[in-house]
Formats: C-alpha cells, structure tokens, sequence
C-alpha cells in the first residue's frame, strides 16, 4: 500500500465503522444479523456535572453497501431491542421500510408509505414505536376509510346529554348531512372573525352551538364538551414512566402518530391534515383549530405522522393519493414484496423461528416440527409456491365477489401455527403425514375463503400437483422426488430413533441377503448355467 | 347446520394465535343468500361452546354503545356475537381494526383517560355476523373480509 495514502482515522470514524459493521453483520448462512444496534452512552452532565447513560438505536439497511445510519434516543432496553429485533423478519422490504421512518422521524417529515397488503407497513409502524419506547407500546393508530369525519381527527363539540333517547336524536343529527353543513357554517364563520379574541371567538361558538341545537329540535340549554381528536392528541401527548399517557396543550412531548388507509379518505379529511404541512418539507410546528377558538396547538418535540396506504391501482375504492397531501410529506411506494422476501418471510414462519417454541408436545402434535427447520424448510418452500400463485389469481380480482381479499402473510403465520398441532396420522407407518396435514390447513386458509368455486377446483388440482405430481418434483439429495415423497424421508427420518434406525437397517440388510441367496439358489438350479460358474456362486 | 365446521370455527378463535404478534383472529359467520339457518340458531349453538354476549349493530345503537358492550364482555372474559346490520360507521371500523390488528382498544378521551387502552381479554373474542348480500352491497369498507381470520359460511 502506498504509505502516503494511509491515514489516522478519528475515534468518531472508527465508531462509525463499528456501528456500520454491527448493522451489516450476517450470519454463519449468510442470514442478516444486523439492520438494528443498540448502544449505551455515558455522558457528562454539563450543569451537574453527574455521570448520564443514555441509551440509542441505530437503524440501517443492512443490504446496502454503504447504509445511511440512523441514530435515535430510545426508552427501551438492550434486552427489548433483542426481542423487537427477533420479531421482524429480514427481509430487503422490511428495512427499506424501517429506513424511510428511522430517517423521516429524526427530521420530524411526515411519511407516506404506499404499498400492498402484506409488506410490513402496519407492522414496521409497531415495531419501531417499540424501538423507541419499549416492548408493547403502540403507537396512537387511526384507522380512516369513506366515514371518517374530520372531527375524529382534528376536533368537536360534544353535547352533555341525560337520556338514552336524547342521546340517539343528537347522533341521528350530528350525523345528518344538515348538521355537518351546519357545523361546516360556523367554523367559517368564527376563523373570519379574525378580530376576535380568543374568549369572544369560544362564546360566538356556543351561541350558535345552541341555535343549532333549537333548530334540530333539541334543548336550547343544551351544555357542550369539547373534545381533541387523534391529531391534536398525538401532538400533546406524552408517554409517562407507568405506561399511561397524559395530554398537555402545551408541553406535551408528542407521540407517534400512525393514519391508516389514507387512501380511503375523502377530500375534506386530506384538507385538514393539511395543516400538519410545515416549514421545509417538515411537520408544522403548531397548528389552530377554529373549534377551539382559534387556540393554537404546539407540536411536541416527539410528535410524528406516518401514513399509509395500498396502491389505488390494485385495489378497490382507493383513491390516489391527493397531490397537495403527497406534496407535504415523504412518499415511499412499495412494490410487492420479491420472491426471495416471500420465500424468506415463509422459511421464518416454518422454521418457528418467531415465537418460543412449546416445551412440551402440544395435545393433537404427533411430531414435533417445531423442533426439525430441516422438515420446515421443506414445507415452506410448498406453501411459499401455492401462495405466490393463489395471490396472482386474486389480484385479478374473483368470480362472484366485488372485495377483493389479497393474501397476507398472516395466512402462513396461520397455516404454520396449526400445523404444530393439527396433524392426521399415517395409518400405515403410524407417524405424521404432512402431505395431508399440509393440504387440510391449506384448504382451511387459502381454499376455503375462496367465492369463485372455479378457481377453488383449479388451486386444489394444482396443490396436489405441486405435492405429489411429476411437475412438482424436485432433486433431494441427488435424486428427483415429490414433495410428498420427500416429507415422508424426513418424517421417517426425526420420527426413528437411532435404535429403530438400526433395526431397520438390519432388517433391510437380512432381506437384501435372502434375496442374494435366493437368486443364487435359482441360478444353481439351471441347467443353461455351467458347472464353473455354479462353482463360483457356491463359493 | 353443520356441527363439525362450526366446531373447527370455535376451536381455531381459541387456539390459533398470530406469529409473532401473538394475536387471535376475529371470526366471521357469513349467511349465504339461500341459507334457512338463522342468526339466533347460530347464536344458541354457539353458546352452548363458550359463554357469550350478542350485540346488535342497528340504527337503535350508536357506535360507542357497541364499544361499551364490547369492554364489559371483555372484563367478564367473555365472547361478542356482533351482528351487522348496517353500514360500519368509522368509530367501530377504528376498533374492529385496533382488535384484528392488536387485540386492543385504543379510545381517545375516554373514562377520564387521554387514551384509553384495552387488552382483549385471553379468553374473550368477537365473531361478528352478518348476510353476504349485505356485506357486497351495503357494506362500504373496501377490505371488510381482511379484518377476519377463520370465515364460517352458512349455506
């Protein structure tokens, strides 16, 4: 090396390669290890002087080369981030996703994920609220769809009511098209009365809060609660020591803030969330409701927006997603997830590699799967194909059906989790037959739901193809087998003891010999055969 | 009606959980169009298994009295029969998906807290019922069947 090129590197580069090996980090197989690193800090305290740890996650995406790294304070411990870690499986999407949110978070950017069902954008919403916060704390999710009401997001009045039945002749009304004109009216009416105060603007809001009451034919005197909605919420809220969350309007800390099916929303509930658009691309560092008199709402230091939504083109009712809104946040489309992923996600769910496996043999469990990735490897690579193809066939829509029901990877999840305990015996070697085990928690989980009775007999044919067929053969160990040929090897081969084994080998072997023998003593007895050679075989 | 399905229906809202959420399945019973079996047929058998409690989604009820019906089933440990028979407003749609997803409830200003969480409880689950014409038509929720794990149809 020419010594002229070398170099001192600076303790905060060579911490930087550290940190860069750790997310890189992969396995005896190649497996990805890394992608998430926890690390402790001890900090000075400049005004105490007292010693500080602080803990941190760094996040990035350990298939790139060179990942852009993100670090982030967390509440949760070394031990939580293992287990959090071990719940996402990792495949490319999974950290293309939890990339985009570690980096949009650190620059308080609101995230749009588009994608289809099953790539983890609910799910990498979860996980990396856990991240920051600990095992089990979710963040504050809002589901939207055609129904939604701005008010649900943002804010409304609600009225103090006594009875059952006053109570159900303000909902008939509040949800009357009339009411929401109504109410539409006077929120224009009170932001153009820009003169008045605060106070001035509150009272003109009861005042015709009651007009509306009287014309609804509902008591005058009618006493109104104001209540926040998920937006202003999440903006004020902080997480306390006991789990519990408390709301300040103004030293709130901010909370993660997850809009679901964003897509679905009518335009009067992208206009609202429009006010979330702030300064450089970043979330609005506070924002006025006319509900509360005009009031302003300050977004806390920890307050984040993520959106999703699944591509309008596949799916049904979806909107695009509105220019203005798509405008003000960071849009991340996803594809669908690659067959090397989907093949992944399924050797994940097979291999168990997710969850504690039992400590003892559950009730209906002939063989214990859970405990041979060998057999669950094997199995995955079968539901892996079935579910490619039933997932292309779906997406073309179904006979008799106008919701579309995409596959998700919870109907593995699904097939795995019952195929611990949910197995047939072999009524002739006595030990479990995953073919029909497999096929049952197939029809059970793809098949069954199926409307188009057509597509129901064609998947089935193909399954048992893919399992017994000469076009779902494949080479084991040297030789070209069926699936059903090959589960039966490894069945036969955990279910054995070594003993058995043995025994077996030596009732093959003595069967071989009588065969030998047998042979011979046929060959003797020909007379075509010479006398030289009937020598030889008696030798 | 058939006595085995409805079983297997029963015994995978029992037992199958999630990987790795950990979650179980809400259930849907589906009434085909020519059934003869009716919701309170389904209902009694239904009961006769695991204890539970049936909450008709109509226009007599609002959203948050369903969710109220909800908690106090849930702090009994028992199962919800939800039958639909109208449009799912956005209150509920937000809890059915904070439950298929989670497990939870998660309410905003609710009971005196800023948000209100509930777990589901262990041996609580809800199976909602409802006709497949309405479900097709009247239904406007776009993934309705995609809140549900194991489906049991009614033919």
């Amino acid at each position: 090396m020419n010594p002229e090129k070398i170099r001192d590197k600076s303790p905060e580069e060579l911490k930087e390669e550290k940190i860069e090996a750790k997310i890189k980090e992969r396995g005896p197989e190649r497996e990805i290890l890394g992608g998430i690193v926890f690390e402790e800090e001890k900090l000075i305290e400049p005004e105490t002087k007292e010693e500080e740890t602080k803990r941190y996650i760094y996040i990035g995406n350990p298939y790139e080369e060179r990942p852009i790294i993100t670090k982030l304070e967390t509440d949760a411990s070394e031990e939580e981030i293992e287990v959090i870690k071990k719940e996402i499986i990792p495949m490319r999407e999974s950290f293309e996703i939890l990339e985009a949110i570690a980096r949009t978070y650190k620059h308080r950017q609101p995230l749009l994920i588009e994608g289809p069902t099953a790539i983890g954008k609910t799910y990498l919403a979860d996980k990396f609220t856990e991240l920051l916060y600990g095992k089990g704390v979710k963040p504050l999710d809002f589901y939207c769809s055609g129904q939604t009401d701005v008010s649900e997001l943002m804010a409304k009045w609600v009225p103090k009511v006594e009875t059952e039945e006053e109570k159900r002749k303000w909902q008939e009304f509040l949800e009357s098209a009339e009411a929401q004109r109504e109410i539409l009216k006077i929120g224009q009416e009170v932001e153009q009365k820009e003169k008045l105060s605060q106070e001035q603007k509150l009272a003109l809001i009861h005042t015709k809060l009651q007009e509306l009451a009287k014309s609804a034919g509902l008591a005058e005197r009618t006493q109104w609660r104001f209540q926040y909605g998920a937006v202003p919420k999440a903006m004020e809220l902080t997480r306390n020591p006991d789990g519990s969350f408390s709301f300040d309007e103004q030293k709130g800390m901010g909370f993660i803030l997850h809009i679901e099916e964003i897509g679905l929303a009518e335009p009067q509930v992208i206009n609202a969330l429009l006010k979330l658009r702030g300064e450089r691309g970043r979330l609005a560092e506070e924002i006025q409701l006319w509900e509360n008199g005009g009031k302003k709402i300050k977004s806390g230091p920890k307050f984040w927006v993520v959106f999703s939504t699944n591509p309008p083109e596949e799916y049904l009712a979806r909107n695009e997603v509105d220019p203005a809104l798509a405008r003000a946040v960071v849009f991340k489309r996803m594809g669908d997830l690659s067959e090397e992923s989907l093949n992944l996600a399924t050797d994940y769910y097979f291999t168990y590699k997710l969850e504690k496996k039992p400590e003892k043999k559950p009730e209906g469990c002939i063989l214990d799967i859970y405990n041979h990735p060998e057999i669950g490897r094997e199995v995955s690579k079968v539901v892996s194909a079935f579910h490619n193809d039933l997932n292309k066939e779906l997406k073309k829509g179904e006979k008799g059906r106008q919701q579309r029901i995409p596959l998700t990877l919870d109907d593995m999840a699904r097939v795995a989790d019952g195929l611990i305990d949910e197995q047939i015996r072999n009524e002739e070697t006595g030990q479990l037959d995953l073919t029909e085990s497999l096929k049952e928690l197939i029809y059970l989980h793809y098949l069954d739901r199926l409307a188009d009775e057509d597509l129901k007999k064609t998947m089935k044919a193909n399954l048992n193809e893919l399992l017994e067929g000469d076009t779902g053969k494949i080479k084991f160990e040297g030789e070209l087998l069926t699936r059903k040929e090959i589960f039966d090897i490894l069945v036969e081969r955990v279910s054995t003891t070594e003993e058995e084994r043995k025994k077996k080998e030596e009732i093959k072997l003595r069967q071989a010999e009588f065969n030998v023998q047998d042979a011979i003593g046929s060959l003797l007895k020909d007379e075509k055969i010479s006398e030289s050679i009937k020598k030889l075989l008696r030798e | 009606m058939n006595q085995e399905k409805l079983k297997t229906f029963i015994r995978l809202l029992q037992k199958c959980q999630k990987q790795p959420s950990r979650t179980f399945d809400l259930g849907l019973v589906i009434k085909e169009s020519k059934s003869q079996i009716n919701e309170e047929e389904v209902f009694n058998q239904i009961k006769k298994i695991v204890p539970i409690e049936k909450v008709i989604y109509d226009q007599s009820l609002l959203d948050e009295d369903v969710i109220e019906k909800m908690i106090e089933a849930f702090k009994k440990g028992k199962w919800i029969f939800l039958e639909i028979k109208k449009d799912i407003r956005s209150p509920l749609l937000n809890q059915l998906k904070h439950l298929a997803n989670h497990n939870i409830l998660q309410l905003i200003d609710y009971q005196g807290k800023d948000i209100f969480g509930m777990k589901m409880s262990e041996s609580s689950r809800v199976i909602v019922f409802a006709e497949r014409n309405f479900i097709e038509t009247k239904i406007s929720y776009p993934h309705f069947y995609r809140l549900f794990g194991p489906t049991l149809s009614l033919k």
